[in-house]
């Protein structure tokens, strides 16, 4: 039983193309991506998918237990809060504010760590060796401290909390691409390309960047994930939103004080962080997976 | 290799004093407004005084600040430390069970639970976990570190090693009564633990099975366990360590986020006290009480990884 | 007599793109007491054969023969208990790049320790301290054996502080202290400087000639060990193209394939031209995922017709088998 039995004239594809269709053939990672997309859209069209605004306020339905409870109102899908807030709306409303920070953190601390830890593992002397003592001695306090010190230093609103948590998570990120890149810098074909004179830029974009994927994926949900609970910490804590902007640490730490007259209103805000960090997480697997698999 | 810790220690040096420089960056920050004077005087005196153990009073009680501070971090400590116990013994086996029978039922189970346990807000699981004596009907307290009603004097800080000081007083009663107070804390931050040992666990065994020198061990005849327990292990667990030496850092803003949910007296609950009632002096000293430790373990743990794993020394001196 | 008696061997290996046979139908027969070399280029799967004979193939792997004997134990049918109690005491391996395959976090006395017979490891519960010397004298021995002659220093030392060539003869050493009947080594000496290739060559024809070890002697270099085996197969692309005594293959080589590699042979007592190009097939192995179809050397192949776009069979002509369309039976 010969296998090879006709002649297969393959189409060599790119990368790109062949870690899609390494992809594409994970149902999980295909159903993640999907639900990332339907993040995404929430994120955008939020405003026209909630039933109510989120500060609306039915007095005669208040602490509605959820659809599928004894008592509950079809209107309201997921219940009320106890001014008669719907919690779905208001719930959709915290995983647009806190959903969108921290891709917003993410994407700010990806670009800046690129730029800082390549310039750190690539250039040497004083340059590189300054920022590799002051790295140091960031990574040693611990995110929550250094988010909580810059909250004090610039004041409690959202906007400096997200500040707060991208210059804690930054050191981390930073920290993580040096290392990729410092371990990539002694790989032959990066020697070669050096001998051929590439400049530091054209060694960045065309030896390095394409072979440190992977960790970088790993890196950015780390990231991801960290920026997610630390946004969250800092609201519930707080120091992060105010009570007026609807952020999801925010919601469970209104609500903590009737957690044992209506659990759901703190349960929801919390799986809702959970779904999230979960399906970008998977994503993420999924990514890596798939550029693993193209690589061997 | 004594030569590496030499110089190890003058890394550390180094990194020490930026911590300085941004310990008196934010006092100065915090407390003074007035900037004209000269920074380098002002920073000079902040070291003097650093160096004679005065890091100035807290302005809610008129005590040391750093007496204070350490008394909170060590019960912090103890937090940790009891939560790693718990997650090592259950995080090694699972990550080792996972690694070897890589992408059977068992592993898919196991990381999923790692996944889970990654992705939970620790906030919020400490929350739900003050509910569960609540639901479950048990008799466990959820707040603070030990009952009012015992009084225990500070001597090392570890309320562990200070109840059994005073166990003349009241038999073992104050040490269990501590032992409930931390269990359901310590078991919140031992779900993260867990998972990242597991997580972490399971990498470096499957690094470790896919060496030629474990085919070599399987080619000799060994059973499954001789490869295990022989060179499966041995050659893990420096990776494995290396890795959670990153983690101290992480491990211990959760270990804060948790103690501030259960009002557990440690530098969690210190802080956030403190930076409530504007005594912004705990910012500083906390900076170099915490990272002070950090750098210490990160040498500590250096050392310790040179002595079990004979690969790491050969590096050192390859590096002279 | 017939040691291994491997016929239509198959492996295919699982991947994204399908699955790809990469050994295809291969027949080893190897006589007791004799070496055996296995020649082939880089990629050929010369030591994937060896790794299906041992049982260490991955999960991915579709291991399919229709005959895998040694001397009377199904290789096939084994269990894993069956298979470790044969393993170290029937066969044995050693690999290339030797450094790998020895435990970096331990020191060499420990792993040699783990090979020894069992009756010599048995915990005892008294006189341990006169086992431990009877297990010392035994590793020297071992050690003594294969040249190594400062074996205290290297049963002290860890894998990385030893040169290759050492690695490779502590490997050895692991490799014959049950005095297997079957030693597979693959690939012995790459990366290895010309004296101590020698050298391993020398303590490998050694032990056939004095414990009657068989040897299965695996190289891409046909002009090293052609002069060492008594038999000789050759394998292009995961087919065995021919397989035969030394004399057969060297005198009268009947494939396309093996003439060729003999022609590449360096003779210097020949007048070899000055600036003369030297003798190779015209193109490179084909990657293994866009292998050609039939025989596998057809495009390379300086007779291939169009017949060749079929498979051949296995001709067997005096135990000299070869898989060809259009072989040199000149002598016969």
């Amino acid at each position: 039983m010969l296998i090879n039995n006709e002649f297969n004239e393959q189409k060599i594809q790119s990368p790109l193309q062949y870690i899609w269709s390494i992809f594409r053939n994970k149902s999980i990672a295909v159903m993640s991506m999907w639900a990332v997309v339907t993040l995404i859209i929430i994120i955008i069209f939020c405003h026209y998918i909630i039933p109510y605004p989120p500060s609306l306020q039915h007095p005669n339905m208040l602490l509605l237990p959820p659809y599928w409870a004894d008592g509950s109102e079809q209107a309201h899908l997921l219940g009320t809060d106890d001014l008669g807030r719907d919690t779905f709306s208001r719930l959709l409303k915290g995983v647009q504010l806190t959903l969108s920070g921290a891709l917003l953190i993410t994407l700010v601390i990806s670009i800046l760590g690129i730029i800082i830890g390549a310039t750190a593992a690539l250039t040497q002397g004083i340059k590189a060796s300054v920022l590799h003592h002051f790295l140091d001695a960031l990574l040693a306090i611990p995110t929550l401290l250094t988010a909580l010190i810059l909250i004090v230093l610039l004041g409690m609103s959202f906007e400096n909390s997200l500040l707060a948590v991208s210059l804690s998570l930054l050191p981390q990120f930073i920290r993580g691409i040096y290392i990729c890149i410092e371990s990539e810098l002694n790989k032959q074909y990066l020697i070669a390309l050096r001998l051929d004179g590439a400049t530091n830029i054209r060694l960045l974009r065309f030896g390095i960047l394409p072979n440190i994927i992977e960790p970088l994926v790993t890196l950015l949900n780390r990231s991801f994930t960290m920026a997610i609970l630390e946004i969250t910490t800092l609201g519930f804590l707080g120091f992060g939103a105010n009570m007026e902007e609807i952020e999801l640490g925010v919601l469970i730490s209104q609500n903590l004080d009737l957690v044992y007259l209506s659990p759901y209103l703190v349960l929801f805000p919390g799986l809702a962080i959970f779904i999230i960090i979960i399906i970008f997480n998977v994503f993420s697997e999924g990514i890596r997976h798939a550029v693993i698999e193209g690589e061997e | 290799m004594f030569n590496y810790f030499i110089r190890r220690f003058y890394l550390l040096t180094i990194t020490a004093f930026i911590l300085t420089l941004l310990a008196f960056i934010i006092e100065h920050w915090t407390a003074h407004s007035d900037i004209n004077d000269n920074m380098i005087f002002h920073y000079w005196d902040y070291m003097l005084a650093i160096m004679q153990g005065e890091f100035g009073y807290s302005t809610i009680d008129n005590q040391p600040i750093i007496r204070v501070g350490l008394i909170a971090f060590a019960s912090t400590l103890e937090l940790c430390f009891f939560a790693f116990i718990l997650a090592g013994l259950v995080g090694i086996p699972l990550g080792l069970f996972a690694g070897l029978k890589r992408n059977g039922g068992i592993d898919y189970c196991i990381m999923t639970l790692a996944l889970i346990g990654l992705a939970l807000p620790v906030f919020w699981v400490a929350i739900l976990f003050t509910m569960l004596p609540n639901m479950g009907g048990w008799l466990m307290p959820i707040d603070g570190n030990i009952s009012s009603i015992y009084e225990v004097p500070v001597v090392t800080g570890f309320l562990f090693i200070d109840s059994l000081l005073v166990s003349d007083k009241y038999q073992l009663d104050a040490f269990l009564n501590h032992l409930i107070h931390i269990i359901l804390p310590s078991s919140v931050l031992a779900i993260f633990l867990i998972s990242e040992i597991i997580r972490l666990t399971r990498h470096a065994v499957t690094m470790v099975m896919r060496t030629n020198y474990i085919k070599a061990a399987h080619a000799k005849g060994l059973t499954r366990s001789q490869v295990v327990y022989r060179h499966v292990l041995k050659n893990a667990t420096p990776p494995i360590v290396h890795q959670l030496r990153l983690q101290i850092s992480t491990i211990i803003s959760f270990a804060m986020t948790i103690e501030i949910v259960f009002s557990y007296q440690g530098a969690g609950m210190w802080l956030f006290d403190s930076i409530q009632q504007g005594d912004y002096i705990a910012l500083s000293t906390a900076i170099l009480i915490i990272s002070g430790f950090i750098l210490l373990s990160t040498i500590l743990v250096d050392l310790f990884l040179v002595i079990i794993s004979p690969t790491i020394r050969k590096s050192f001196y390859a590096d002279q | 007599m017939a040691l291994l008696d491997i016929r239509n061997l198959s492996i295919d290996i699982v991947t994204a793109q399908g699955k790809i046979r990469v050994i295809d139908k291969a027949t080893l027969n190897i006589v007791e007491g004799t070496i055996h070399g296995l020649v082939g280029e880089t990629g050929s799967g010369k030591s994937l054969i060896a790794k299906a004979i041992l049982g260490l193939h991955n999960e991915n792997w579709i291991v399919t023969a229709d005959r895998m004997f040694l001397d009377h134990i199904d290789l096939q049918k084994l269990s894993s208990k069956e298979r470790r109690k044969i393993m170290g005491t029937e066969i044995a391996i050693i690999f290339q790049n030797p450094r790998s395959y020895l435990d970096p976090s331990k020191k060499i006395y420990e792993q040699m320790c783990e090979v020894l017979p069992k009756s010599m490891t048995k915990k005892r519960l008294f006189n341990t301290v006169a086992s431990h010397k009877n297990q010392k004298r035994v590793i020297k021995e071992l050690l003594h054996k294969v040249g190594v002659q400062n074996d205290q220093e290297v049963i002290n030392s860890y894998a990385s502080e030893l040169p290759e060539g050492i690695c490779q003869k502590v490997m050895i050493a692991m490799a014959i202290a049950n005095n297997p009947r079957l030693l597979i080594a693959d690939e012995p000496t790459t990366s290895m400087e010309v004296v101590t290739q020698a050298q391993i060559f020398r303590l490998l024809f050694k032990l056939n000639q004095l414990h009657n070890t068989t040897i299965l002697l695996l190289s891409n270099n046909f002009g090293s060990i052609s002069n060492l085996s008594d038999y000789i197969s050759l394998i292009y692309c995961g087919q065995t193209v021919e397989s035969g005594s030394y004399k057969q293959i060297i005198k009268s080589p009947m494939h396309p394939y093996t003439q060729a590699m003999i022609k590449t042979i360096l003779e210097f007592d020949d007048n070899v031209e000055h600036k003369s190009q030297l003798y190779t097939l015209p193109g490179s192995i084909p990657s293994v995922n866009q292998l050609p179809i039939g025989c596998r050397l057809g495009p390379r192949c300086p007779k291939a017709q169009k017949k060749c776009v079929l498979n051949p069979e296995a001709v067997n002509y005096k135990g000299h088998i070869i898989r060809c369309h259009f072989p040199t039976l000149g002598e016969k």
